[in-house]
């Protein structure tokens, strides 16, 4: 009896200590504008599993173990997410106001140093843009992104349909795109295929415009863009969604999310099509070929323990154009990977990445069902990257890769229809803040090309003066350079009969200079931008007539230099308003002779103007973008072999309006609707780089976060 | 574990496959550079009335001849002028890039939907025979990029010629087939069908025109 009474005092004191020790906080989630915000996710950093939803009037109330200090984070799709220490709390409340996912100053980067960095850090100026815009826009593909959100940038037409890229003066060889900073093999007339670039699970894109080659490489003379995949902690998700616009464009998505504890899968599909479209005035095409693709991806993301992450990823894609009725174009590839990210310790981390890419080009014949390959660039990629954070200051990033590029394609000589080349790199960077109002990044590499015989060092340099007031400053020059491709030394390709293009095996590599500087004045509201550049580019590569051989023959051409200025100004004010308005100047040297041969517009902008309003149960965004295109005046040879013979061609200015509205209702069900080129624009005559439209178009699209109906 | 196991497999498997995966989904297509001549009846009809027949009209400077009585074939190669070509043997018809020919005959469109039906209708449609005319063909591309292109003196028949509309307004030039039954009436007096039904091989090369016949006609 004497010892009942002490075990059950104990056994009571023991099953009531963590009712007491446990703690209830509550609060309200609301935007910055006020209105509650239903659905939204609150999650305890410290204990994973710990989480609450918040109701329709934005309250939410979640039970935590103890007293200790944790922090909040809250989510929710389409807004910025944030984390508050319950040690804010008062009285056990603890509200919340999110901020709309846009463009922030706090939004971390990755491209332009390979490290993690704040935009507002970050010594190089980079263009992000947020899911929550891609998703507003409504867009497929990464073309109607970049040309919708950057000036400076035109996808034209070149030869047969396929598609082309300028980029400041620059074109689809030498800007580098990448998928979470892994290249893409294959080319079509020197750009990659554009349409493997879903946005599906994009989570946002960052472009560095300028060169990049110290950190990437070949191909990075002009700039870098790489989309970065959407990552989801949430238990699971789904979302269904579809898009249909005139001319039966058709597109239907599905992304699969499932999370748990320390393995989480992303599986995303999408398939489009869109039937041939009819130019209703005459041109340098009459047709645009219809389409089909499929593009499905899937990630593992596995962290056995806390300081590793290892990622496993695999994709297929494929692409029909129906080019003509009894032969097709087919487009497929095959892509995997894998990456371990290891945190050393609290200095050190490390990264190794093995990354695979196919892709492959056949003739689909109607008829016969053969479906034959001419085409396939199989990459194989290793990567090591090292970082080192000093105590003090400073990070020292340092890695390399191995390549094996194997080609086999229809332009080769049929005694020797494949090449393989191994390339080699190692590169450094030292990013350090010697004041509190100055950082510095010095970046060295070495590439070394097996079947180029080629190498090359690109160094570079970054400054960023931080001013007082949100101002700030920034400087750099970059070296550059671009490696002849197996294609521009091997070709061996007869033209239709009528003349024979030949490669070069002593082609040198194009080298850059690239000069810019950014006055930026930056602050949640306001944001403006000024950035001059200049680009001289040497041994740039392309075809000349050469009477000897009878046919056009790669070579080496005299240096040329690409100049301008880059300027935009946007604001987002509490109440929901945005408006950004971006403008380039691009200036490009003429060519030995004097001649104008460049077809890049010398002034480009784009504008948008959006509204977006939240209420409790749903967001509304309606917005207007613009994009303004200068007429461009070029002399064209009119015989290739005499280049003396030329004939001024005039391409006129054109402008293109689209509207977008999208309604989000009830947690996870979207509605979009896109009305492009609203004010009925058709070039009365359509030249290679006027726009593919035939006046005003419609699409409306649905999608649904299933798991958010659930929630 | 079972998860990553199913992951590394594939993950080997593509380290070892430096040239590329999945090859077999795509058709092999054992396509000679330049097939002979000799091979251009493909396949013969079940009564040796008619058949099918593939013809290389890629190069600029052969005329392919095709004689339908014996069911044979060639080329005739000229190193200035295709005018001075001797056809080797008695030939009915002959192709030329996309120019067709007729040894002395003459050839009408007609509406019939196949060459059977043209067999099976037993009269001739009421449009008038089209003999061969003196024209010119072109014989030399390499000119072109100095903007001019070499001809050669030939006859041509203007009605079988008509096979294919190709439209160079746009690159690539845009091709038609025109889908006709053509009847041929030979110097002996015995006539053809004949129906082009492609101008791509079987791997999609241009320059294969692929011709349904049916001879003697009825």
């Amino acid at each position: 009896m004497s010892l009942r009474i002490p075990i059950l005092s104990f056994l009571l004191i023991a099953l009531a200590l963590p009712s007491v020790a446990q703690r209830t906080l509550h609060g309200t989630i609301s935007t910055t504008q006020g209105e509650a915000l239903w659905g939204a996710t609150v999650k305890v950093k410290e204990h994973p599993t710990l989480g609450a939803v918040s109701d329709r009037h934005g309250h939410y109330t979640i039970t935590l173990p103890d007293t200790s200090a944790y922090t909040l984070e809250v989510s929710m799709m389409g807004m910025a997410s944030q984390a508050r220490s319950t040690t804010e709390a008062e009285r056990g409340k603890l509200d919340f106001k999110l901020k709309e996912e846009r463009r922030t100053l706090e939004t971390v980067v990755v491209t332009a140093t390979r490290t993690p960095k704040l935009l507002k850090d970050v010594p190089i100026v980079t263009r992000v843009i947020a899911e929550q815009e891609i998703k507003d826009l409504d867009l497929t593909g990464i073309q109607d992104l970049l040309q919708t959100e950057l000036p400076g940038i035109e996808f034209t037409y070149s030869m047969n349909q396929q598609v082309s890229l300028n980029m400041q003066g620059f074109g689809g060889n030498s800007v580098l795109f990448l998928v979470d900073g892994e290249r893409l093999a294959g080319e079509t007339l020197d750009n990659i295929d554009y349409s493997r670039l879903g946005l599906e699970d994009a989570g946002r894109v960052e472009i560095v415009k300028g060169a990049a080659s110290s950190l990437y490489g070949s191909n990075a003379v002009g700039g870098v863009v790489n989309i970065i995949s959407r990552h989801d902690d949430a238990p699971w998700s789904l979302n269904l969604n579809t898009r249909y616009g005139s001319h039966r464009d058709l597109r239907y998505g599905a992304n699969l999310g499932l999370h748990h504890k320390w393995l989480s899968s992303q599986t995303n599909v999408q398939a489009t099509s869109c039937d041939p479209i009819k130019m209703p005035n005459s041109g340098d095409f009459s047709t645009i070929y219809g389409n089909r693709t499929l593009n499905a991806k899937q990630r593992f993301v596995l962290t056995p323990v806390e300081q590793l992450r290892l990622t496993l990823r695999g994709g297929y894609f494929f692409r029909e154009r129906q080019s003509s009725q009894p032969s097709y174009d087919r487009y497929r590839d095959f892509a995997g990977g894998a990456k371990a990210d290891y945190t050393i310790d609290s200095v050190n981390d490390l990264s190794l990445a093995y990354a695979f890419d196919q892709y492959d080009k056949s003739d689909y014949a109607v008829g016969s069902g053969l479906d034959v390959r001419n085409y396939s660039n199989v990459q194989h990629t290793l990567r090591g990257i090292f970082n080192h954070t000093f105590l003090h200051n400073g990070t020292l990033t340092a890695g390399g890769d191995f390549m094996r590029d194997y080609l086999m394609s229809y332009q080769f000589a049929a005694t020797n229809r494949a090449y393989t080349q191994y390339t080699a790199d190692a590169f450094a960077q030292w990013d350090f803040s010697p004041q509190r109002w100055l950082n510095i990044v010095v970046a060295a590499r070495y590439d070394y090309y097996s079947e180029a015989t080629a190498s090359h060092f690109s160094p570079k340099v970054n400054l960023m003066f931080k001013l007082p007031k949100s101002w700030s400053i920034r400087a750099s020059y970059a070296n550059g350079f671009r490696a002849p491709t197996l294609k521009e030394m091997h070709m061996n390709f007869d033209m239709a009969n009528i003349f024979m293009i030949y490669g070069n095996p002593d082609l040198k590599p194009e080298v850059s200079h690239n000069f810019n500087a950014t006055f930026a004045y930056d602050q949640p509201t306001y944001s403006l931008t000024a950035m001059p550049f200049f680009n001289r580019v040497s041994q740039r590569i392309t075809t000349l007539w050469n009477q000897a051989r009878g046919g056009m023959v790669y070579e080496n051409m005299t240096p040329t230099s690409i100049s301008g200025i880059d300027l935009s100004a946007s604001v987002r004010w509490e109440c929901g308003l945005g408006a950004r308005l971006s403008a380039v100047y691009t200036h490009e040297s003429l060519s030995e002779g004097g001649l104008r041969t460049s077809s890049t517009r010398p002034l480009t902008a784009t504008a948008r103007l959006d509204y977006t309003h939240h209420s409790r149960s749903w967001r509304y965004n309606i917005g207007i973008s613009g994009r303004a295109l200068s007429a461009v005046t070029v002399d064209e040879y009119t015989k290739l072999t005499d280049p003396s013979q030329t004939e001024e061609q005039r391409y006129p200015a054109y402008t293109l309006w689209k509207l977008n509205a999208s309604l989000r209702y009830f947690r996870g069900i979207t509605c979009t609707l896109t009305i492009d080129n609203i004010f009925n624009y058709r070039p009365s005559y359509y030249y290679s780089n006027s726009p593919a439209t035939t006046g005003t178009t419609i699409a409306l699209g649905g999608s649904i976060d299933i798991d958010q109906l659930f929630r | 574990m079972k998860t990553t196991c199913l992951f590394l497999v594939p993950a080997l498997a593509v380290l070892t496959s430096c040239n590329g995966l999945f090859g077999g989904i795509y058709d092999e297509f054992d396509a000679a550079e330049k097939p002979a001549a000799s091979s251009c009846f493909i396949a013969r009809d079940a009564d040796g009335k008619g058949g099918t027949l593939q013809v290389d009209v890629r190069p600029y400077t052969t005329w392919t001849f095709l004689d339908l009585h014996a069911l044979q074939a060639d080329t005739a190669n000229t190193a200035d002028s295709l005018a001075s070509a001797d056809p080797p043997f008695a030939w009915d018809i002959a192709l030329h890039r996309w120019d067709v020919k007729t040894h002395g005959g003459s050839a009408l469109s007609s509406n019939y939907g196949s060459v059977e039906e043209a067999v099976s209708a037993g009269t001739l449609p009421a449009e008038a025979f089209v003999a061969d005319v003196d024209s010119a063909v072109v014989v030399d591309m390499s000119t072109m990029m100095e903007g001019y292109l070499g001809y050669s003196q030939s006859m041509v028949n203007p009605v079988l010629s008509q096979w294919i509309d190709i439209d160079t307004r746009e690159m690539p030039p845009i091709y038609t087939l025109s889908g006709r039954v053509y009847i041929v009436q030979l110097t002996d007096g015995t006539r053809a069908a004949l129906q082009f039904t492609n101008y791509m091989d079987d791997a999609s090369r241009k320059g294969f025109a692929t011709i349904r016949y049916r001879y003697p006609l009825p």
